[in-house]
């Protein structure tokens, strides 16, 4: 009975242009199974699941349900062949009920009205038999994100679903909130219903999966039995052993602290507390590196930094300038540097030539800028010097930022930033999406940023950027500083600590 | 960090579409420079064609006649002398061109800064009320100050006006859209209240008519081609014309048309980049009524020196203005075209036709007609990323 | 919540102590307020509409405080209304009030609002499943137009209402295809939509009927004459002689708020609206409601124009005829917050404002101005939030393109 083989994927393969985002990738699920899919960001897990939902097409492999072969070519024919997915991101209507969320689009009728009696008991029915406690008349904006996350899964429950795919089911859900999730979970495996588990949290996978399968960079590393795994194993697994990128560098030589974070607070739009009490420093002349799994905070404590978000609580002092609250215009003018995470939305005007993004801060300073006035020519003059001193390539500063490769404006954002000799330089992801050329230039020039005397925060969910660059490591975990380390450091310390694994061993 | 690093990058395409106006505005620039608003206007010019002939009437004749009527004849016999009937059409066809050049400005502005303002004939009307009270009272001023005191209330108004809809958006996220086409019920029963009976702009020496008040011979522009009973062109033209460049050299060579531009484009980045966005949105709002309060300005004191109740419902110049800017790409040059077009459709199509192919009223309605297509077919982007896409498919295929 | 649950607990006292109860109770009182000035009671002294307009802004004020925005600033503004229309209407000579308010100004009211419910209810469906449309009012100058085409050439009125609607829902089906399909940016579209029907309108007005009016004699829609009731003191001049178009726009508004609140149809068109990809990853073909609620927005847009020429306007057209009606329409819509019966109730209010206006005119141009102008300022005020802020739906005028 448990050997049923519901799910089998098989040599599944996926090409984006530039990346191999699955590999050959062979994945079976049984009936009644939870099997965690584990890995990095990045490792291929939401594309493999992306295929199995039927919104993307594998360039190659096949799906087999029940020892069919099957094809899904929209979410339709998945829901249809009893999948069901719990997006990351809730597909829910703030607006409308839970109920309505839930029956829409397979709606019992009562003549040509809705039978909204008939949605609602059938909610509370269905809730009942798998312990999924929600109140069908709430509307979906009244209610806590674990229950939205209850309401998803009794979605594809509504629609027969045998096979559910919850992907990071955790990320957005406090202890206890994760805890109701375990239980439910687990009925529903006693219901004889399959359970495709993605997560990077080590702690959850030992506690509720049956099987693991270890995803790193588009390829299957291992399937496990959770028997006989441990932390450690799955963590050396997931990270991998090799690390390409080495960088030369000096011991460095900390000077005076440039920046220093007191006591942090930051809610994000939602008003959830996503940086909670958070204090550092960096010297100058040092790297400090955030390492953490995405969405614990990194995000909205850089956007405190810079003045781009509100400060809740506590202080971000630049140089000598200690500031409570401050527009991004002043923290600029006090000498921060920014690499944004996000170099398309945020860190560059796509439309602009690159001489107009060198110039975005300093705009309506001397020498491009005089009494409102600018200097066009002297824009172009200044991009140029930086254009050769960065390597630039694919084009000229009258050049379309938008028309660059992603590794060459990247290198205009570093330029842009760096040519304005700030005191303290954020560089957030600052080699995301880059070929290996120009992810070894940036590092080699954040280093030479770093011996000019600045003070360098480094944040990344890459381990390996962190590790290879970092001169002191601070761990983030759910808005907390969780670790420290300078020096020698294994990655499976950080690694169990950015899980929230380093909790566990203490507690 | 949300994204996963492993979905590709968007294409320009993707950004396009979910981007905003003025991105994808500017994307539409590079796709088809020059050819594709000149198509766009053939394809409706065509489509205007096949009504007319469906209707009975040959459009090609039709189509020489309102030419014709715009006086764009006079290339052909160019003369000073407005005796001369295509001169003198010529004249009115740039009396036309001067207030859409304006109006096409106000649209244009904000389209830039990545708003779209609909209510240019609500801020031209409070112009052309502006202008005709100070241009009324202050009666024995001095000319030049008097015509700078009249221009210069009625451009701060317009701002005014529209600035409301910029701060709206600025301060509570009110759509543009909807707040300024209120402002322009607003403004146009503003102007039948003033020039209505017992209004306080009627006519002092006639109350029985709802009629403004003339505006002083000090607060009126100097004719310079034409004769001014004749409603002769005026050296607004030569504002109009000194807008387009004010208006180039603000967005090309300003700080503020810096702002306004990473604004339009991308406003989060412009954000990073210390611009003050909110601001923006309010500056580049009252700056557009400033440029449609010019126009009502320019034509108050340029040609028509008064305005009644009866004229509001038939003027349309702030409306056309957005057809004007789209077809001119929010450009410069290109509004500035734009305007010669529609104004010689404008003037062409109506008091200029003498035709026996088709009749004023037919004709005049064509504009509307040709004017709806264009803005039509400028708003679907997709179609012309469509024509892009196919012309670069077709090129990549020999590589491939 | 809170209160809602303290109610529970101690009924009566929590009632009261509700600032719903007060926001209400201000509301009720702005009116009765203005209603004091005007026939048949006449109050012929400012002091009790300005008392009573007083307190009713005091509630609404105490009911603001109490975070019940949307109702206290309501009350504020029905207080304020009330004073105003109070001082004005003991200012006028009772005669002239008479004149102005009597029973068949409710009639009046209705003739006036009837495309505005058209109109507004055709806005609502098409907003609702995410389409914004702007072009309400080119939908209706067309309706207006070939609905006195169709009655004159078809010679039965319903002919006309059958043509007018059909061409307006053509014109709506091409904006849908640029909006939907091509992702046309909405506003833009809806802007063409607009000048594109006043010129085919007035083309073919001046082709066909050389700009004068439609020769006499079109068949009209009709009024519907309720025996029996059409002599009754009040009512008579009220309700019964109305054109069967306001029943019917009565009707529309009904079911439309059981299609959009009670029928599986209705929660997929609010989805289309609020969350495409929720509503497409569930298999809803979102282009199909989209394109059928455009066109079905075209139509109904379309008959509000058939009546304004055919039914309102005795058989004529003029161009320009809908003068912006499509705009308060809208306007309509957005005060009504997307639903049916608020739509209903801001065209009512607007159509009411209009109807005074037009009788005010005669008495004081600029009184009559002041209620033209109201839908707009009202409306205006309303999207800068300071009486609640309205909520469209969250997916309005954003092209949904298919992963």
């Amino acid at each position: 009975m448990a050997d049923d083989v519901v799910l089998e994927m098989r040599g599944i393969r996926k090409v984006f242009p530039g990346i191999v985002a699955n590999d050959d990738v062979s994945l079976d699920v049984r009936r009644g199974e939870v099997h965690a899919l584990l890995g990095e960001n990045g490792a291929g897990k939401s594309t493999l699941m992306n295929i199995l939902y039927g919104l993307y097409r594998p360039d190659g492999g096949e799906i087999l349900l029940h020892g069919k072969p099957s094809t899904f070519n929209s979410a339709r024919d998945a829901i249809q062949a009893g999948v069901g997915m719990v997006h990351q991101h809730f597909m829910l209507i703030p607006v409308m009920t839970v109920a309505e969320n839930i029956v829409l689009g397979a709606e019992p009728r009562d003549g040509l009205f809705l039978d909204e009696r008939g949605a609602e008991r059938g909610v509370h029915e269905l809730s009942e038999q798998f312990g999924l406690v929600v109140d069908p008349s709430a509307l979906v904006s009244e209610i806590t994100v674990g229950q939205e996350q209850r309401v998803e899964i009794l979605k594809a429950l509504y629609r027969g679903a045998d096979i559910l795919v919850l992907d990071e089911p955790t990320a957005v859900l406090t202890p206890q909130e994760a805890k109701e999730l375990f239980a439910i979970i687990r009925s529903l495996q006693a219901d004889g219903k399959s359970i495709i588990f993605i997560t990077h949290k080590l702690n959850e996978v030992l506690e509720i999966a049956d099987r693991i399968t270890v995803l790193r960079r588009g390829k299957v590393i291992e399937t496990v039995p959770r028997e006989g795994a441990t932390e450690a194993t799955l963590a050396r697994a997931m990270v991998g052993r090799e690390v390409l990128l080495r960088v030369e560098k000096a011991p460095s030589q900390p000077g005076d602290v440039l920046l220093r974070v007191d006591d942090l607070h930051v809610t994000d739009e939602r008003g959830i507390a996503k940086v909670r009490g958070v204090s550092f420093e960096v010297r100058a002349g040092e790297i400090v590196g955030i390492a953490g799994v995405d969405g614990n905070g990194q995000t909205e404590l850089i956007e405190a930094i810079t003045g781009l978000r509100k400060i809740d609580g506590g202080a971000v002092t630049v140089g000598e300038r200690t500031m409570h609250s401050a527009s991004a215009r002043e923290m600029l003018d006090a000498g921060v540097g920014h690499i944004p995470e996000d170099r398309q939305r945020r860190g560059l005007v796509l439309e602009f030539s690159i001489a107009e993004n060198i110039a975005l801060h300093d705009y309506a300073k001397p020498p491009d800028a005089k009494w409102g006035w600018l200097f066009p020519a002297r824009m172009v003059q200044f991009a140029a010097g930086l254009i050769r001193e960065f390597d630039v390539r694919g084009g000229g500063p009258l050049t379309r930022a938008g028309g660059l490769s992603g590794g060459n404006q990247q290198k205009v954002v570093a330029a842009r930033e760096i040519a304005r000799d700030p005191k303290v330089l954020i560089a957030a992801q600052p080699t995301r999406g880059l070929d290996v050329g120009a992810i070894e230039y940036l590092h080699r020039r954040i280093v030479t940023e770093r011996d000019e005397g600045r003070a360098i925060l480094l944040v990344s969910l890459e381990l390996e950027e962190i590790l290879s660059l970092s001169d002191r490591i601070l761990v983030i975990y759910e808005g907390e500083i969780a670790g420290e380390h300078t020096g020698e450091v294994s990655e499976e310390q950080i690694g169990l600590e950015m899980l929230g694994g380093a909790e566990r061993s203490a507690a | 960090m949300t994204a996963d690093p492993n979905i590709p990058p968007i294409t320009p395409e993707e950004a396009a579409e979910t981007g905003t106006l003025a991105a994808r505005i500017a994307l539409k620039q590079r796709a088809g420079g020059v050819a594709v608003p000149v198509l766009t206007a053939v394809v409706a010019f065509l489509l205007g064609g096949f009504v007319v002939l469906a209707t009975g009437h040959n459009p090609l004749l039709a189509y020489r006649d309102i030419f014709n009527g715009a006086g764009l004849n006079w290339i052909f016999h160019p003369t000073t002398n407005v005796a001369n009937t295509a001169a003198y059409n010529l004249t009115q066809t740039l009396l036309q061109s001067t207030t859409l050049i304006l109006t096409g400005l106000a649209v244009a502005f904000a389209f830039r800064c990545g708003m779209f303002n609909i209510g240019g004939q609500g801020q031209y009307f409070v112009g052309l009320y502006v202008a005709n009270w100070l241009g009324f009272d202050f009666q024995h001023m001095a000319p030049l100050p008097h015509v700078l005191i009249a221009i210069g209330g009625a451009t701060l108004a317009g701002a005014l006006w529209a600035g409301i809809a910029g701060f709206l958006k600025a301060t509570v996220g009110a759509h543009e859209v909807i707040s300024t086409i209120m402002l322009n019920w607003i403004a146009i029963w503003m102007g039948e209240w003033l020039f209505g009976d017992g209004g306080p702009l009627q006519n002092v020496a006639n109350n029985t008519v709802p009629i403004s008040n003339d505006v002083a011979s000090s607060a009126q522009l100097p004719v310079f081609w034409g004769v001014q009973q004749l409603q002769g062109l005026d050296i607004g033209f030569f504002v109009a014309l000194a807008a387009l460049v004010v208006f180039w050299i603000m967005l090309n060579r300003t700080t503020l048309g810096y702002e306004v531009r990473a604004v339009g484009f991308n406003p989060e980045a412009a954000a990073y980049g210390g611009i003050n966005v909110k601001k923006n949105l309010v500056r580049a709002m009252a700056i557009s009524g400033g440029f449609a309060g010019l126009a009502g300005a320019i034509d108050m004191t340029g040609y028509l020196y008064h305005f009644g109740v009866s004229d509001i419902p038939v003027s349309n110049v702030g409306f056309l203005g957005i057809a004007v800017a789209l077809l001119g790409r929010n450009t410069a040059v290109g509004t500035g075209l734009a305007a010669l077009l529609f104004g010689g459709l404008l003037f062409g199509t109506t008091h200029g036709l003498s035709s026996n192919v088709i009749q004023p009223e037919l004709a005049g309605n064509l504009t509307s007609m040709i004017q709806g297509l264009i803005v039509l077919f400028v708003g679907a982007d997709v179609l012309i990323l469509y024509v892009w896409n196919t012309r670069k498919k077709l090129r990549l295929r020999p590589a491939a | 919540m809170t209160t809602w649950t303290q109610g529970l607990e101690n009924p009566v006292s929590a009632r009261l102590r509700d600032p719903a109860t007060s926001g209400y109770a201000g509301l009720v009182l702005g009116v009765f307020a203005a209603f004091l000035a005007i026939p048949p009671i006449e109050a012929r002294t400012t002091t009790w509409p300005i008392v009573v307009g007083v307190v009713a802004v005091v509630l609404g004020i105490w009911t603001v405080t109490r975070r019940r925005h949307r109702l206290g600033y309501g009350a504020v503004a029905a207080g304020l209304l009330g004073i105003g229309l109070g001082i004005l209407a003991t200012r006028s000579g009772t005669g002239n009030l008479e004149a102005v308010f009597n029973a068949s100004l409710i009639a009046q009211t209705f003739a006036f609002s009837t495309p505005l419910v058209f109109g507004a209810i055709a806005g609502m469906f098409s907003e609702r499943s995410g389409v914004v449309n702007i072009g309400l009012e080119g939908m209706m100058l067309m309706g207006a137009f070939w609905g006195v085409y169709g009655a004159d050439k078809g010679s039965t009125w319903v002919v006309g209402l059958i043509v007018g609607m059909a061409s307006g829902g053509l014109l709506a089906l091409v904006y849908g295809f640029f909006a939907i399909h091509l992702r046309a940016d909405q506003i833009v579209g809806g802007t063409a939509v607009n000048f594109l029907a006043l010129g085919i309108t007035g083309y073919f007005f001046f082709q066909i009927y050389h700009g004068n009016y439609v020769p006499q004699g079109v068949s009209n829609i009709p009024n519907v004459r309720i025996p029996g009731l059409a002599s009754v003191g009040f009512l008579g001049p009220a309700i019964g002689d109305l054109n069967l178009m306001i029943w019917a726009s009565f009707v529309l508004v009904i079911v439309s708020y059981f299609v959009v609140f009670k029928t599986p149809i209705g929660l997929r068109i609010r989805a289309c609206g609020e969350h495409p990809r929720a509503a497409d990853t569930v298999g809803i073909n979102v282009y199909a409601v989209r394109y059928g609620c455009v066109v079905l927005s075209g139509l109904l847009a379309a008959a509000g124009g058939v009546y304004l020429s055919d039914g309102f306007g005795g058989g004529t057209f003029t161009e320009n005829m809908t003068e912006g009606r499509g705009f308060i329409a809208l306007a309509a819509m957005i005060f009504g917050n997307w639903r049916p019966a608020g739509a209903f109730g801001a065209a009512v209010l607007f159509g009411f404002s209009s109807a005074v206006a037009l009788r005010l005119q005669v008495y004081s141009a600029s009184a009559s101005t002041l209620f033209n102008v109201l839908p707009y300022v009202l409306t205006l005020i309303a999207v800068a939030g300071v009486i609640g802020r309205t909520v469209p739906p969250a997916a309005d005028g954003k092209p949904y393109r298919k992963q």
